[in-house]
């Protein structure tokens, strides 16, 4: 049959000749009043570019987030000891009792006794102090760990070396500084080979190792709450137990405090990354059952990965919202464009309906336009939409990814809804009359 | 005009089927409570070749008769056949189909449109056939130096005067071959030198075998004509043959 060879859509896919005809057509009338049609893209161009933009930097976000949490070590269970909030006034009445809080060597022992599928446990123990290096000091803490620490937190050594088992078992005078410590104490050297103070002791710096991911809640004990770059001094668990014993005695606001305190933090490491909740579970039931007191906290990274996935989630659905919003303003923005340039072309319409012009033809002319339309402002947002994180990332220093299907998914967002917003008038344009519109004026 | 059917001005044949029939053709509008009834049974048939004038008074229909015998409107009632079809049987794509390869409009107020040049508004009724870029561009020339305007092709309506827009109406009115030329007032809108220029047109096309179908207030077309109907309140007040139809027969 020659109509379906005629068929003006068939038409357009078997030729590009009709194709390029069509747009170029479409785009001569765009051109025709172009201040309108660029006001009108804009609605889109601005709803795509913030679709893109808001992406990139979503997306840069939560992959911050979930780098840091896999620092932490995702087959890690951390446990870390609290000073009770009550706490402060029973020391106020009573000044001599030594305050005696956090995670035993009792609950080690019965996590590593009952709760299957572990296999390490690593404990240690932080006191501030200041650190002295020559005339410079630092508030830091003064971190007791184990050879296996940094494996353990997924942490680089920068310069140097960490302890070894034999230094723990010589109680060794070594220690291990982090990035902003070595930076507040050395910063013109390389701090490697060179000695650090605490009160009377001195220690002999071996190495360096990368500061703690901002999701470690760190040095809970205290009242100076450390942020991520604090200073922290690591020396051998044995040296810390020699030296400071299990009491700490602090000075503060005019009176003595005692603590006791056995270990401040413990890594347990369970061996299936599947079994990380369950067995984080039992060790909860455990220190439950041992802890009256609300003197202890656990961390458990997977569940914060599965937090950050939700809040993830959570932002994309708002973000979707948003971006489902600003594309309908921008569709109706065309709508609007398309009912005007329909009514105004009333007698154009009728014209082409005299010599021959289908319904369809109609549709497809006034559709190819807002086609073009909402492609040209998609193709600006696009652009636009990849330049604003760019930007931000480089002023703001925010971590920001491009997936490269996000510009791809808000082009074609954008195109739909010409589609979908220019329907309406493209078929109200096809189903006049064509005397009344040659009798348009 | 090439591969004109009809041999010169013998216009009225008896052997041959009508082009247009109509049968008690009749167009009323409802306005509220009211009707108005603009045709009330106009039974007429138009042969091959013939350059058929319709006059009369102002708003007793002929418009409305043209639009109908053009595909753009539907009677109330009545039965039209366009070159053995009956219209009514048409859907809307067989209609525009029919308005493009049959029928060639030339209105009053020209019916340009504004942002094409003349050889694209030429093109306009070929690119609708579904002819191919390659294949329209020469027969657009081709009509373009018919009526006169080779020097005025990549032109835009704007800048023509009147009797060379409705020059290139006439021209695109032909471009695919009609069976009838429809007009409604074409020289209406223009000076007595350049109408005659357009009705010379006319006469040569009606020459070449043409069949025309003409809506004047004109009384020069008298003379030109082969064949006049007279409405009158919707009625065919008088439909006559000229002394040129019967000098041709
Ligand atoms: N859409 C419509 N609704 C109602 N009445 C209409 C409509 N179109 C035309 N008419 C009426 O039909 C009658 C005939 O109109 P038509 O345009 O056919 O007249 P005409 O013979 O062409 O007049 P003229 O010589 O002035 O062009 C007029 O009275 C007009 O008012
Ligand atoms: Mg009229």
């Amino acid at each position: 049959m020659p109509f379906l060879s005629h068929h003006p859509i068939l038409r357009l896919i078997l030729s590009p000749q009709h194709l390029g005809r069509s747009m170029a057509m479409g785009l001569k009338s765009i051109w025709l009043h172009r201040l309108r049609s660029f006001l009108t893209a804009l609605g889109v161009v601005f709803g795509v570019a913030s679709v893109v933009a808001m992406l990139a930097i979503g997306e840069g976000a939560s992959h911050e987030a979930q780098e840091q949490i896999r620092k932490l070590g995702s087959q890690n269970i951390i446990l870390q000891s609290v000073k009770p909030s009550d706490s402060s006034g029973a020391t106020n009445e009573t000044r001599s009792m030594i305050l005696e809080y956090g995670i035993t060597t009792r609950d080690i022992q019965q996590i590593k006794q009952t709760v299957p599928g572990i296999s390490i446990v690593v404990p240690s123990r932080q006191i501030a102090d200041v650190a002295w290096a020559g005339q410079k000091k630092e508030d830091s803490q003064i971190i007791g760990a184990l050879p296996i620490y940094p494996q353990m937190r997924n942490r680089t050594l920068l310069q140097g070396r960490f302890f070894t088992d034999l230094e723990i078992e010589d109680r060794a005078a070594v220690c291990v500084l982090n990035e902003a410590l070595a930076s507040k104490l050395f910063p013109l050297n390389t701090p490697t080979g060179k000695a650090v103070r605490v009160q009377r002791h001195y220690y002999k710096v071996i190495g360096v190792i990368e500061d703690e991911s901002s999701f470690s809640p760190g040095d809970t004990g205290k009242s100076s709450a450390s942020n991520d770059s604090s200073a922290q001094l690591y020396i051998p668990f044995s040296t810390l137990m020699d030296q400071y014993g299990e009491t700490f005695f602090r000075y503060r606001s005019g009176s003595f405090e005692a603590e006791k305190v056995e270990f401040h933090e413990a890594v347990i490491r369970v061996g299936d990354i599947k079994e990380v909740e369950t067995r984080a579970e039992a060790v909860r039931h455990i220190l439950e059952r041992n802890h009256k007191k609300n003197d202890w906290r656990m961390v458990v990274p997977v569940e914060l990965l599965r937090q950050a996935e939700r809040t993830k989630q959570i932002f994309s659905i708002v973000l979707g919202s948003i971006a489902a919003i600003s594309l309908i303003v921008g569709g109706i923005g065309i709508m609007n464009i398309m009912l005007a340039s329909v009514t105004e072309r009333t007698r154009e319409i009728g014209i082409r309906r005299a010599l021959g012009a289908r319904q369809v033809d109609i549709v497809l002319q006034f559709l190819i336009e807002t086609v073009l339309l909402s492609g040209v402002g998609g193709i600006l947002g696009v652009v636009l939409g990849l330049g604003i994180p760019v930007a931000v990332s480089h002023f703001a220093g925010v971590t920001t990814v491009i997936k490269p299907w996000a510009p791809i998914l808000a082009f074609s967002v954008s195109v739909i809804t010409g589609i979908a917003f220019g329907i309406y008038p493209a078929r109200r344009a096809a189903s006049m009359n064509p005397v009344e519109a040659l009798r348009h004026e | 005009m090439a591969g004109a059917p009809q041999s010169g001005t013998s216009a009225v044949s008896r052997a041959v089927e009508p082009i247009i029939s109509l049968q008690d053709i009749r167009k009323s509008y409802q306005q509220g409570e009211f009707t108005t009834h603009v045709l009330q049974g106009v039974t007429l048939d138009i042969m091959p070749g013939e350059y058929v004038c319709i006059m009369g008074p102002s708003g007793c229909g002929k418009s409305t008769l043209l639009n109908i015998l053009g595909g753009l409107d539907q009677p109330t009632s009545g039965v039209y056949m366009l070159g053995g079809q009956d219209i009514a049987q048409l859907n809307d794509d067989e209609l525009s189909q029919a308005r493009c390869t049959k029928l060639g409009f030339i209105f009053q107020s020209y019916n340009l449109i504004q942002q094409l040049s003349v050889l694209e508004n030429i093109e306009v009724p070929l690119y609708y056939k579904g002819m191919k870029d390659s294949e329209m561009r020469p027969i657009a020339e081709r009509l373009a130096a018919k009526v006169g305007l080779s020097h005025r092709m990549h032109h835009k309506p704007t800048e023509l005067s009147g009797g060379q827009q409705q020059r290139v109406a006439i021209a695109r009115a032909l471009a695919n071959e009609p069976l009838v030329i429809l007009a409604d007032e074409a020289t209406g809108n223009l000076d007595s030198k350049s109408g005659n220029e357009i009705l010379d047109a006319f006469d040569h096309l009606n020459r070449e075998g043409k069949t025309l179908v003409f809506v004047t207030h004109d009384e020069r077309m008298v003379e030109r004509c082969s064949r006049i109907i007279r409405l009158k309140d919707g009625f065919v007040d008088s439909d006559t043959r000229t002394k040129r139809a019967l000098m041709a027969a």
